[in-house]
């Protein structure tokens, strides 16, 4: 009823594509990152103007209930579809002008460090690939088999070790949650099996 | 009148069952508040599914204890690691770090830990006090009031929030657009849904919270981890001595007078408070030479801003349901989730429920006190978590907590999509925050403006018909002009290290006045 051609698209996919635009520039020096930096920033500005673009024609589709007076269910999205579009634009003139985003600070993250895509692919991969496993094989064997590759992509040593603390991990928050709590997530035929009992 | 209804609250929440569930929330917050990348927002919206199984009272005690606890666990981290943390806590960090690392971590943690108490206190005892007068003033206010009220919570987060006012705004049309999804309250038309039936109900504010903070941070510190092993400093040293407490009381309720009414008002939570309290007390202090080096008056007094702060927070969102941090704006969705709409009612509808939860502060707050002097040990040990199993262990929690609301695994593909968004977010510095608060305030403000123009018939001269809203909106634009005045005429504004390194001759504390 709402979806239109092209454009939602092009949104549904931005954060995807935000990451992909900078990935297809690896940075092996720091001026090529320095510049990655930049084109990523521009690209997300200008994804963040198509979005305004795409809430201001979309808007026009949303059906109005006859009924309905003078301001309904499109006027809002108007207002944020502009308010969107016009801070697109004007952060891509800011970026483009050289004005660059704080460096945001967090207690793990080394700022002079290259970024490591590969690390954050495999998590991303990781991570979808335990949300299509749940439902196959339970929740706490998709947790550890995420657990492990995820530890692994940062770094941790062997896999064996990363896949059995994230099988103890899953499996004792699924009988807590579960068991004690109530709350359901499929632990997959084994461990359902296991405490039936309980 | 307020007491008695205080007094009625404890005897809700002084149940054995519910102190069990107020020391389970305490010890759940603290834990992952001390986690490092992890803030009180994430703690909030990382613990909330725990608590959606419970009844209502239970859940919001256990859910006061969380609270408080991850505002406590956050200094901790701040004080005993070498970097710096989420915004509120980074104050803290610059005096309390010099002190953990000149072997006076104990004393830091110490007046960290009297400090939240003293100020936790107090401001919750303000809350108490406040809450009912506001609602009284509330009963009349407008559609159109709140409407002015949404957008003033709106200008003040992504403009004071963070160093870049337009990434602020950037970042609240990104949650504008998220609250925009699902069908209108209103008329019933789905909005925005891309034709998939799980997007009709809209986006779950948890799931964009967990995603954003968590799954986003999590891809961040991946991608450019700090590798090598953790340092951690040695909690070591002697406890508070005699002159360190002649040194903190004051900074305490100094902190407190700005922690908590500045939380109140739409002011963007703890950050400016922390701020202007390091400034005064930098300021006022009679040890100007230890300012930089460890001085104890720069760890009491933000940290006594952050938790009165966190105090101050709840006042609009209690009275108003308008929240003014990620933290608050996770809260109201715990609020929605257990059925219950804050606002001015809500101390008339569901009384009994509210003061059981400020009581469960007053019994957070001191048993956080008790706790964490003796525990400190063990939180170190958390601090110690080789990264790699802290990040995936935040991952699997991450989807525990978005899995268990709707039991869809296409929740769990939206946390993902949501949060290579959060990653790039803040990877190019866009803050995070406005998101939430633009997602759960936007389905607010619209709804107040569009009744406001049914009453008035589509006129727009009713959003400035009272002076309630004409003097909030003014406030709004003035929230947005005077800081690019300000910039014209004195140049950047003061960096949080830039305040604690400027010779005491600059003009440093007077630009940090904002």
């Amino acid at each position: 009823m709402t979806t239109s051609g092209p454009p939602s698209g092009a949104t549904a996919s931005e954060p995807a594509r935000g990451g992909a635009v900078s990935t297809s520039t690896p940075p092996p020096e720091a001026r090529d990152e320095q510049q990655g930096r930049q084109i990523g920033e521009l690209v997300l500005a200008v994804l963040l103007a198509a979005l305004g673009v795409y809430l201001l024609i979309d808007a026009g589709a949303i059906a109005v209930p006859g009924s309905s007076n003078t301001v309904g269910p499109r006027f809002f999205p108007y207002a944020v579809g502009g308010l969107t579009l016009l801070t697109g634009a004007a952060l891509a003139l800011r970026v483009l002008r050289g004005d660059r985003g704080p460096a945001d600070d967090s207690e793990d993250v080394d700022p002079d460090a290259p970024t490591d895509w590969r690390a954050v692919a495999v998590i991303a991969v990781a991570f979808l690939a335990h949300a299509l496993l749940i439902n196959v094989i339970g929740w706490p064997l998709a947790v550890a088999l995420m657990f492990a590759a995820v530890a692994w992509a940062l770094g941790a040593v062997g896999i064996v070790r990363p896949f059995l603390i994230g099988l103890a991990l899953g499996c004792v928050v699924w009988i807590v949650f579960v068991k004690a709590l109530n709350v359901a997530l499929p632990g997959g035929t084994v461990l359902e099996f296991l405490t039936d009992w309980f | 009148m307020a007491l008695d209804d205080l007094l009625a609250g404890f005897g809700d929440a002084l149940t054995p069952g519910n102190l069990l569930f107020a020391l389970l929330g305490v010890l759940l917050g603290t834990a992952v508040g001390v986690l490092p990348g992890i803030g009180p927002a994430m703690t909030v919206a990382l613990l909330l599914p725990a608590t959606y199984v419970l009844e209502p009272t239970s859940a919001l005690i256990m859910f006061a204890g969380i609270y408080y606890g991850g505002m406590y666990g956050g200094s901790t981290t701040s004080i005993l690691l070498n970097t710096p943390g989420e915004s509120s806590s980074i104050m803290t960090a610059l005096e309390g770090n010099k002190m953990a690392k000149a072997g006076r971590g104990s004393a830091a943690l110490a007046t960290a830990a009297i400090g939240s108490f003293v100020a936790g206190t107090i401001a919750t005892l303000l809350l108490a006090l406040v809450a009912p007068t506001v609602v009284d003033l509330a009963i009349g206010v407008t559609a159109a009031d709140y409407f002015a009220l949404a957008v003033i919570a709106f200008v003040a987060v992504a403009t004071v929030l963070g160093s870049s006012p337009l990434r602020g705004l950037a970042s609240l049309c990104l949650g504008l657009y998220l609250g925009l999804v699902g069908t209108d309250v209103l008329t019933g038309q789905e909005r925005f849904t891309l034709g998939i039936p799980q997007l009709s109900d809209g986006i779950d504010v948890v799931v964009v919270a967990v995603a954003l903070f968590a799954v986003g941070e999590s891809l961040y510190v991946a991608s450019r981890l700090r590798r090598g092993s953790v340092q951690v400093i040695d909690h070591k040293g002697n406890w508070m001595t005699r002159e360190d407490f002649r040194r903190s009381w004051k900074p305490w309720l100094r902190g407190t007078a700005y922690g908590f009414p500045l939380g109140a008002l739409p002011a963007g939570g703890a950050e400016i408070p922390t701020f202007l309290s390091y400034a005064t007390e930098r300021k006022l202090t009679k040890h100007p030479d230890e300012f930089g080096k460890g001085a104890i008056e720069g760890v009491a007094g933000p940290e006594a801003a952050n938790n009165a702060a966190a105090a101050g927070v709840l006042v609009p969102l209690l009275t108003l349901g308008i929240p003014t941090s990620a933290t608050a704006a996770i809260i109201l969705a715990a609020f929605q989730g257990y059925g219950i709409q804050p606002g001015p009612t809500l101390l008339t509808t569901e009384g009994p429920l509210v003061w059981a939860l400020i009581a469960s502060l007053f019994i957070g707050n001191a048993m956080l006190l008790v706790l964490n002097l003796p525990l400190v040990g063990v939180w170190v040990r958390l601090l110690r978590i080789p990264r790699p199993y802290l990040y995936a262990g935040i991952l699997a929690f991450a989807s525990l907590g978005s899995f268990a609301v709707n039991a869809d695994p296409l929740d769990l593909v939206l946390l993902m999509v949501l949060g290579l968004l959060g990653f790039v977010m803040r990877r190019y510095g866009w803050p995070v925050a406005p998101a939430v608060i633009g997602l759960i305030l936007g389905p607010i403000a619209e709804t107040n403006l569009r009744r406001a123009l049914a009453i008035s018939d589509g006129d727009l001269g009713v959003l400035v018909d009272t002076w309630f809203s004409r003097i909030v909106l003014l406030l709004a634009l003035l929230v947005v002009v005077v800081p690019i005045v300000l910039r014209l005429v004195r140049g950047p504004r003061t960096t949080p290290a830039e305040l604690q390194h400027a010779d005491a001759k600059t003009d440093a504390g007077d630009r940090s006045t904002l």
